[in-house]
């Protein structure tokens, strides 16, 4: 046999098969050592076609951290338990997405989610319990009683199915039920290809659904102090700082998700909105939450990396005081409400009459907006957007009830009389509501809070007759 | 046999059986490229030209056949028993269907490098990017089918050429093997079996082209073809396999996007054009060919 041709034979074999193994082991290992081979697949073959249809997508995909990290499309689109596998070009994916993908990583993050009111209470609020299943109803009913296995809001009927679809479910999808048995999707927040922690971070993200006139948490930012700072030196901050190490020197000026949720400095992060709030503000009457304390601690841990704790009690007591005035303020138009059902003067059907749109727009228009606005820093809010809508259509509300009495032939003299023993009854009614609603969440935040109680802050109202929402207790309670 | 072998010599070369092999390679390669532009599904309208071209030139090819005879002539090296007219127009249909694998193989190389590798040059794109090296197929097809009118059949230039383009042709199999394997990222150790053997295959292949006159040698080569025949059968099955064993909603998705059943066989086919070429290269030896060993004879 010729030398020369061995020798040439196995040489170039040799030089090809070692070239080939050395480009192999060239490749980023995050790419190769996958557990299946559709893992490994799916690095560039996804995105071999979706660069020409839905290139967005992929854009967006390669800006996020997932793919820093390695992760790939089909990690986050293979079907977990319960959704209905798809067969698309060669791989198996779900058609949707769900919390349940993310929990295959982020498994505190969705337990934290499934406990706020962003799950389950977010979508009962339009819709009611019917789309849940008994467990999904006793898991939350269990952290929010009554949030979720209730009546779908009397709107619903009144605005009908297209109005409610592309209105009101737009947001309140942060917590629809999803048929793999899960809740919600973590992309309302962090949007679904860049996964963005900065996306959520941005007070438009929240400020999606919390805004406008029945929530204007947004517009009540971007008056504040923190709103205008942020606005200013937003392209000077790290946002994408990692949740465990953020810093104020990330973000020395909050966002929403900076008091609400990030880990500032050491203090423990949370996908549980509801963990550092300590009023049921969005409600007509505002009372504290099971957690009160433990929300206000929570929250001025947060506001310790700022402010000293005297201004953080004076802001405290400042935005409780409102909380009380707009109480009293509320209730009062409750009890002509109340009075004038009592006489047989309105229908037992809501949003039937005008006078029942004026107060409703009265507590969820001006008085949420009062309440947030206290509580946000949002001192326009608090009055021209708040109190005076309150007391301007309270003042209508009076009015209207008179000419609905009028028109039924009552007498002023009949009228007030009436108007007495209706508020009697309602003030009757309301102290007793209040009175077992306060009653149970002090049993629960007794219970919660029996380890932590020589903790409480300084500035914790003592439960009394002037601390009752609505009571007689106002501004002057505010510490100087 | 012998009598069969006596009045057909033509049988005993390897000029036949290379046209043999050209026109069924200009077919299937249609066949093989259908199925993997229904993966794009059909995007651009110019992933047609490649099938429609193969469902022409194979037909005009066997046509030719008929005309000039069971083997291509040059202008030189004419058959008896033709006709000059037909064995012409034979050689003219020949050279046209080459030419157009040709640019056909080349058109199709330029568009697929408007793949993503192409805009961002890195390994990852590389990897995955649309297979640009794959119509060069054609262009070997049409290569093979010009020498064989361009080149005399029974010269020893024309087994060299032969035994070049299967080289090329491993080349190119090793470079497919390597990505497609890649691109599941050897996640099976076997997937390095075919870049093992194509590379091996290559490197026998270039030997024997450089040292053409060694008998062992081109023994040897012969056998490393025939183990690379049981390579492409193995893969094949396993492709097959692989496929079949992989739940999909159809057994066509499942070998539409799954693995490609057809890639393996190229093993056995770049084996066949191998062993044509050592075939030749041990018949057609240095210098003139003489004239009563290798006489062209008219189809019977």
């Amino acid at each position: 046999m010729s030398f020369r041709g061995l020798f040439i034979a196995v040489l170039l074999s040799t030089a090809m098969i070692v070239s080939a193994f050395v480009l192999q082991a060239k490749r980023p290992r995050v790419e190769v050592d996958r557990p299946s081979a559709d893992l490994v697949k799916a690095t560039g073959k996804c995105a071999d076609c979706h660069r020409k249809e839905t290139s967005a997508v992929v854009h967006e995909f390669e800006m996020s951290r997932h793919a820093k990290a390695g992760v790939v499309c089909l990690d986050c689109h293979q079907p977990t338990k319960g959704q209905e596998p798809y067969d698309h070009k060669g791989f198996t994916i779900t058609r949707k997405l769900t919390s349940n993908n993310c929990r295959a990583c982020h498994e505190q993050q969705v337990d934290e989610y499934m406990k706020s009111r962003h799950a389950a209470p977010a979508w009962a609020a339009v819709t009611g319990a019917e789309d849940f299943t008994p467990e999904q109803i006793a898991f939350a009913e269990a952290i929010h009683p009554g949030a979720v296995d209730r009546p779908a809001h009397p709107l619903v009927a009144v605005q009908g199915a297209a109005s409610i679809n592309k209105g009101c479910r737009q947001c309140h999808d942060i917590g629809k039920p999803n048929p793999d048995g899960s809740i919600g999707s973590c992309t309302a927040c962090h949007a679904r290809h860049v996964s963005s922690v900065e996306l959520a971070r941005m007070p438009e993200t929240c400020g999606q659904c919390h805004m406008g006139p029945d929530h204007s948490q947004l517009e009540i930012y971007h008056e504040s102090k923190h709103g205008v700072l942020f606005n200013v030196q937003r392209h000077i901050m790290n946002l994408n700082a990692r949740p465990e190490k953020l810093t104020t020197e990330d973000m020395p000026v909050p966002t929403c998700a900076t008091c609400h949720m990030s880990g500032l400095e050491g203090e423990k992060f949370t996908h549980d909105v509801t963990e550092r709030l300590s009023y049921f503000l969005f409600d007509p009457i505002s009372q504290r939450r099971p957690n009160y304390e433990a929300g206000r601690r929570n929250m001025k841990a947060i506001c310790l990396k700022c402010h000293t704790n005297p201004k953080i009690q004076e802001f405290y007591g400042g935005a409780e005081a409102v909380v009380r005035s707009t109480n009293k303020l509320v209730k009062e138009a409750d009890e002509i409400l109340a009075g004038l059902r009592k006489e047989n003067l309105l229908t037992p059907e809501p949003f039937d009459e005008p006078i029942e749109y004026l107060h409703f727009d009265l507590w969820h228009y001006g008085g949420r907006t009062a309440k947030h606005g206290a509580y946000m820093g949002g001192a326009d809010f608090v009055q021209w957007h708040g109190y005076y809508e309150i007391v301007s259509k309270l003042t209508e509300l009076k009015k209207s009830a008179e000419e609905i009495r009028e028109k039924a032939g009552k007498t002023p003299e009949e009228s007030a009389r009436a108007a007495e023993a209706a508020q009697a009854a309602a003030e009757a009614a309301v102290e007793a509501a209040e009175a077992a609603a306060k009653a149970a969440g002090e049993a629960a935040g007794r219970a919660a809070e029996a380890a932590r109680g020589a903790d409480l802050p300084a500035d914790v109202f003592t439960p009394g007759a002037n601390d009752q929402p609505g009571g007689a207790a106002d501004a002057s309670n505010t510490p100087k | 046999m012998l009598r069969t072998l006596r009045s057909k010599p033509w049988l005993a070369r390897p000029l036949f059986w290379t046209e043999v092999f050209a026109i069924i390679n200009v077919g299937f390669i249609g066949f093989d490229v259908a199925i993997a532009h229904q993966m794009n599904a059909f995007e651009h309208s110019s992933e047609y030209i490649p099938v429609f071209y193969s469902m022409a030139a194979a037909p005009l090819l066997i046509v030719a056949m008929m005309l000039g005879g069971p083997e291509p002539a040059t202008r030189r090296a004419r058959p008896e028993g033709y006709a000059p007219w037909r064995v012409s127009l034979s050689r003219q249909i020949g050279l046209l269907v080459g030419f157009g694998s040709l640019v056909v193989g080349i058109a199709g190389l330029i568009l697929h490098l408007r793949a993503d590798f192409f805009q961002n040059m890195t390994l990852k794109n590389l990897v995955y990017t649309a297979p640009f090296a794959a119509p060069l197929a054609y262009a070997g097809i049409g290569f093979l089918i010009m020498l064989s009118r361009m080149a005399d059949g029974r010269t020893r230039e024309w087994a060299s050429w032969v035994v070049v383009l299967a080289a090329g042709g491993w080349a190119g199999n090793f470079v497919l093997s390597l990505g497609d394997h890649a691109q599941n990222g050897f996640f099976h150790p076997s997937e390095w079996t075919s870049v093992i053997g194509a590379a091996i295959a290559f490197g026998f292949m270039t030997a024997v082209l450089v040292v053409p006159d060694n008998r062992p040698l081109r023994l040897l080569a012969a056998g490393v073809m025939m183990l690379q025949m049981a390579v492409g059968l193995a893969g094949f099955g396993l492709h097959v396999y692989a496929n079949l064993a992989r739940p999909s909603a159809t057994l066509w998705a499942s070998f539409l996007y799954g693995a490609p059943a057809f890639a393996p066989l190229l093993f056995n086919d770049l084996a066949l054009l191998g062993l044509l070429g050592i075939w030749a290269l041990a018949v057609n030896r240095n210098g003139e060919p003489a004239r009563a060993e290798v006489e062209l004879q008219p189809v019977a």
